[in-house]
């Protein structure tokens, strides 16, 4: 008892007035590595003095984004990628949470089909890309194959753990309320396999977009892979860098703020009420 | 009444568990009859088959031989007629503790004000007013176990089937619940089916007590406890009664006759035939 309150006091002290002056640093905190990167890119860049056709200045690429940025380039390139992922994610949703439940509703058919899974996993999207050119052409159709297969992949096998994961006595007693297999459906293995699907999803995006930029460099057709594989045949470097700053920094505000919130909303929600 | 037909009637149950290294025989034969009202506790110890005996009642498990009945029509399968409270744990922990407790009505579909009446009764009844709308993890293991069995109680069922439900519970609670269990049956009047391993629960709860022997269990006597004040059970009156205490002491040393010749085995005797 003695122990347990001599530790918790000082901290309840010191934060108080420490965490007031650290306040506006959180924010630092994060932005300072993000400035030692481009310190770093440019100590390279003047220290060799490389030709701006070999690597362009944090400067330079500041000043391409702006004027790509105006003429709405930027904009145009991003926006189409950004559908693709969200068409995508939506697409793989609904194909991937309904095979994760019936494959995950039967533990004989998850057991038999764990190896398998493993396997389609191993053979990432981007290595469909040639067979799926050749199906459907350099079209929409090929990147959107090649991304929703990424992510379905992780949406399934994530499903399936989370409904692997429901006590089985959660359905034997609705059973014994009398509910219908939809009903457990709905009131038991989505509620409880939700936290987990809302991961599966988070890590499918992750894959999904690097595939997508992958494809994209690939078939063309807009999109920022598009966007940076075209300025390479000029020798655009600063376009290039330009390109590549952008899928970070959209990977960056589609996963933390819309994806994760959503993923940290279900844990609060539903995962913590699990345990 | 009226002398009509038993309420359970097990005939000639045997039941096998396959197993990696064969079947394991979870019980020998098992018969037994519960009439209408009537409250029946079951003993034995770790492993019988006890579990088993009461997941074969509700329809979980098909058995391997040996035939159920429930008011007089063969048991296949789970169904409202048979609520359960299990030995874990079993009420959603994403619902709140009204939701829990009213999910068999909304499942048959009865009318939210209808629902909401008698909810309200069974939270009044199991002593949980003022928690009505918090999770299961806002409560204690005592609370929660009250919120199952509300559960089981609002649905009305015609037999209801107790697997330990207050194993987990601390002694304290545990009195309190088993008074209220005494109470609300009295009241209610319901058929129930009770297994433990407190000789004292199983002589206070019921109007007959079963013991069975070791694994493969079958039932090896059957205690009738005389009754007198079918309302005003409590531990005080229980404790201070000499009849009781003896039934109580019948029972023990019937249980540990059965302890005794497991101990020679142990108790892993149940997993792993000794050699
Ligand atoms: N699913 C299963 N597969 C294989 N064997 C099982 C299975 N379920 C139970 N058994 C075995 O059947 C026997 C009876 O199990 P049961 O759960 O009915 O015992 P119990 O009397 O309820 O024990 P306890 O008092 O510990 O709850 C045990 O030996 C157990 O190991
Ligand atoms: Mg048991």
């Amino acid at each position: 008892m003695s122990i347990a309150t001599t530790a918790n006091a000082p901290p309840q002290a010191f934060p108080s007035a420490l965490s007031a002056v650290l306040r506006p640093l959180k924010g630092l905190r994060i932005v300072l590595p993000f400035a030692m990167v481009v310190a770093i890119w440019w100590a390279i860049k003047w220290h060799w003095a490389l030709d701006d056709r070999v690597l362009a200045s944090p400067a330079q690429v500041a000043i391409a984004a702006l004027q790509l940025g105006n003429r709405g380039i930027l904009a145009d390139y991003a926006a189409t990628s950004l559908r693709m992922m969200g068409i995508a994610a939506l697409i793989s949703a609904l194909i991937g949470v309904p095979l994760g439940f019936a494959i995950g509703a039967n533990r004989v058919v998850a057991r038999a089909l764990e190896g398998t899974l493993r396997f389609l996993q191993g053979i990432s999207g981007v290595a469909w890309l040639p067979l799926a050119i050749i199906w459907f052409g350099f079209s929409d159709t090929t990147k959107l194959t090649v991304v929703i297969y990424t992510l379905v992949v992780p949406i399934i096998v994530n499903t399936i753990v989370g409904v692997r994961a429901i006590p089985e006595n959660y359905v034997l007693a609705l059973q014994s309320l009398g509910a219908s297999r939809l009903r457990i459906m709905w009131d038991v293995y989505l509620p409880g396999a939700l936290p987990s699907i809302v991961v599966g999803l988070r890590l499918g995006m992750g894959y999904g977009w690097r595939a997508l930029i992958a494809a994209e460099m690939l078939v063309r057709r807009g999109g920022l892979g598009d966007l940076i594989f075209g300025a390479r045949t000029f020798s655009q470097i600063d376009r290039i860098m330009v390109g590549m700053v952008l899928i970070g920094t959209l990977y960056i505000i589609v996963d933390r703020l819309l994806v994760q919130p959503i993923e940290t909303m279900t844990l609060a929600r539903w995962g913590v009420l699990r345990k | 009444m009226s002398g009509a037909v038993d309420k359970i009637e097990v005939a000639g149950f045997r039941h096998f568990f396959q197993s990696e290294s064969g079947p394991v025989q979870a019980t020998s034969i098992i018969d037994l009859r519960i009439q209408a009202g009537e409250f029946v506790t079951l003993v034995g110890p770790s492993g019988c088959g006890k579990t088993t005996l009461l997941k074969a009642i509700a329809g979980f498990i098909k058995p391997s031989e040996g035939r159920i009945f429930c008011n007089g029509r063969p048991v296949t399968g789970p169904g409202r007629d048979r609520g359960v409270v299990f030995q874990e744990l079993a009420i959603l922990p994403w619902r709140t503790v009204r939701r829990n407790i009213g999910h068999g009505l909304d499942i048959a579909g009865t009318k939210p004000a209808e629902r909401d009446r008698i909810v309200a009764r069974l939270i009044d009844l199991v002593g949980l007013r003022g928690f009505e709308d918090r999770y299961p993890h806002e409560l204690s293991g005592g609370m929660r176990q009250r919120v199952a069995v509300a559960r089981t109680w609002a649905a009305d069922p015609d037999v209801i089937l107790m697997d330990e439900p207050f194993a987990a519970v601390d002694a304290m609670t545990r009195l309190t619940l088993q008074e209220e269990l005494a109470r609300l049956c009295a009241t209610t009047n319901k058929t129930v089916f009770f297994i433990t391993h407190g000789v004292e629960e199983a002589v206070f709860l019921g109007d007959r007590v079963l013991v069975m022997t070791r694994r493969p269990g079958r039932i090896k006597a059957e205690i009738a406890v005389p009754r007198r004040t079918p309302g005003g059970r409590d531990w005080e009156s229980f404790t201070a009664d000499p009849e009781m205490q003896a039934i109580c002491e019948q029972v023990l040393r019937l249980v540990r006759e059965e302890r005794g010749a497991t101990l020679v085995a142990g108790d892993g005797a149940s997993v792993v035939p000794a050699a």
